[in-house]
Order: C-alpha cells, then sequence, then structure tokens
C-alpha cells in the first residue's frame, strides 16, 4: 500500500522536477551554499515558499516579513490537514504529526482522488514528493556550481518564469483573473516603495481579501483534488 | 535575522498549518476558506510583477519571454513547456540584440 501511494505520485515528477530545478538554480544565483539551499527543501518542504524566501534570504531581507510571507502561501495546509483527517478519522497523534510534516499540494491531491482511505497510501504519495523534490533540489544545487556567472546568464529569470507557469493554469473563473489583475496593479504601488518581502505580503493579504469579497455570494467552492495536484507544493 | 533562524520560522508556521489542519475538527469560517484559496494567485502575482524587468537594462526580452512562457503554460498546463520556450526565447531575443 506504501509503494502504491508513492507510485501514484510519479505522473507528477514531470512538475517537480523542472520547479525543484528552477528552485535550486534561483537559490544558488541569489547567493544561498549548496547546504543552505538543501536545508529549505529538507525542514520547510514548501517549493512556491522557499522560491520566494531564496532571493529574500540571499538579500538579507527581513526574516519576520519571509516567514509570515511564507505562512500565508502555506495556511491553505490547514484545509488539507481538515479533509485528510476527515478521510482517516482513526489516525494516531504520531500519524498526524508524520503526515502533516510531510503533506503537500500533490499529496493531498493524489490521496483525495485516488479514493483509497489507507494511512500508507498517504504517507507513500508524500514521501515520495519528498524524496523527488530533494534529489532533485540537490542536482540543481550541484549543477549551478558549474555555470560560472549565473546573473549575466540572466537566470534570475528562471524565478518570474516559473511563478507565471504554475499561475496561468490557476486562473479559470472571472474572479480569478480579477484577483491577478487587481494584485498586478496594487505590486506596481506597494512593492517598490515597501521594504522587499512586505510588498509581497500586503499584496498577498489584499488580493486574497478581494479574491474572498468578489465570490462572498457564491457557496464555498469543495477543494478538487485535481486543483491541489496543479498547485505546485 | 539569521538565516538559520529565519529557516526554522519558515518551518513552525508550514509544520504548524499542516499539523493544526490536521488536529482541528472544525472547519474554518466559509469567508477565510475563500480567502485562502485565492492566496496563490494574489501571491505568485506580486512575487512575478517586480521581477520581470529585472536590472540589467534587458526589460524587452525579459518581457516578450514571459508573454510567451505564461501563453503556453495557460494553454498546455505545463510548468516545463512554459518556463523552457521563455528562457530560450529571451536568450535569442537578447543575442539578437533586442
Amino acid at each position: 500500500m506504501f509503494w502504491r501511494g508513492f507510485r501514484a505520485i510519479m505522473p507528477l515528477y514531470l512538475g517537480v522536477v523542472p520547479f525543484a530545478l528552477a528552485y535550486a538554480v534561483t537559490a544558488r544565483a541569489s547567493g544561498l551554499g549548496i547546504l543552505e539551499t538543501q536545508a529549505l527543501s529538507v525542514l520547510v518542504f514548501a517549493g512556491a515558499s522557499q522560491f520566494s524566501a531564496a532571493p529574500l534570504l540571499g538579500a538579507g531581507a527581513n526574516g519576520l516579513a519571509i516567514i509570515l510571507t511564507t505562512f500565508l502561501l502555506n495556511v491553505r495546509h490547514l484545509l488539507y490537514g481538515i479533509a485528510v483527517a476527515r478521510a482517516l478519522p482513526n489516525m494516531t497523534l504520531r500519524q498526524r504529526i508524520i503526515g502533516a510534516f510531510f503533506l503537500t499540494d500533490e499529496a493531498f491531491g493524489t490521496f483525495l482522488a485516488s479514493g483509497v482511505r489507507d494511512y500508507r497510501f498517504l504517507l507513500g504519495a508524500c514521501l515520495s514528493l519528498f524524496v523527488s523534490w530533494n534529489a532533485f533540489t540537490l542536482v540543481g544545487a550541484l549543477a549551478s556550481s558549474l555555470v560560472p556567472d549565473p546573473v549575466a546568464l540572466g537566470i534570475d529569470l528562471v524565478f518570474p518564469l516559473s511563478f507565471l507557469a504554475i499561475l496561468m493554469p490557476l486562473l479559470k473563473t472571472k474572479s480569478e483573473w480579477m484577483v491577478a489583475a487587481g494584485s498586478s496593479l496594487m505590486a506596481f504601488v506597494f512593492v517598490p516603495r515597501l521594504p522587499s518581502g512586505l510588498g509581497i505580503l500586503v499584496v498577498g493579504v489584499l488580493g486574497s481579501l478581494l479574491g474572498a469579497f468578489l465570490t462572498r455570494d457564491e457557496p464555498v467552492p469543495p477543494i478538487k483534488p485535481e486543483d491541489a495536484t496543479r498547485e505546485i507544493a | 535575522m539569521n538565516f538559520w533562524l529565519t529557516v526554522f520560522g519558515m518551518l513552525v508556521v508550514t509544520f504548524g498549518s499542516r499539523l493544526a489542519g490536521m488536529l482541528l475538527t472544525v472547519p474554518l469560517p466559509p469567508f477565510w476558506t475563500r480567502f485562502v484559496r485565492f492566496v496563490p494567485i494574489a501571491v505568485f502575482t506580486a512575487l512575478i510583477i517586480p521581477s520581470l524587468e529585472g536590472t540589467r537594462g534587458e526589460g524587452l526580452p525579459r518581457l516578450l519571454g514571459a508573454i510567451l512562457c505564461g501563453f503556453l503554460a495557460w494553454r498546455t498546463k505545463q510548468l516545463w513547456i512554459g518556463l523552457f520556450a521563455g528562457m530560450v526565447s529571451f536568450w535569442l531575443l537578447r543575442s539578437l540584440g533586442v
């Protein structure tokens, strides 16, 4: 059952591998060492927040703003935890703690979509992602050492392009497009005027409030597994 | 703040969010459920916009590469296709002096 969960994630490696490589290359180009780059993948294990934190960490930006942005980006995992705990009500405390540490968008989406209600399947899916994410973080971090001058090559463009490639498939409804448009405008206004890190946080909170406000009359959408697998870690 | 202290804080808030969900028995209020679902869109946009132009006067080829990347990612829903096409077109345009 563990290996069934492990294998169920494998088709998603196609998205995980380039994202892990792009993260590692960006982190190294931002001035983080191989150990620091890898430590984020092992300890934080949340792709988008590692990716967004790396340039800020490299530039020595305010740690509190980085932590709060990480919180904002990952607080959606609360919804996943609730859904998993409902699907597996008999989990022990130990299983909940281990499951929580390794839970990601992909593992959650795959577990829920599979219909299998077995903790070992969940753990297999979680660890499959953990192993691949960390293996390709290492590959990217080591390969970056071979590039003599990443900045002159324009490697910093990998950062916005990766997020753009993740963002575009998320935009389906009118309110989602409006949140993206509104956040773009706010980013123009706030990000250059606020300390690095804080601007992202402000736009993230205001943009999400805008989305919640725009959809206030709609029923709460259920979490769809296929949406979760599309958002990367 | 020190690098490792910041990473520890990131670990606490990420693991904390995941664990809180696993231990929680009541669902989140509807407004905050909606809020949380919009966070990736708002934050990703806020990350993309300021870093598109770059710092070395290569704004135009970067922007054109990003437009191609965004369009292909939207149509194919594949991260690697958008990223690959965007970077290659940026390098091509830059070498052509755009």
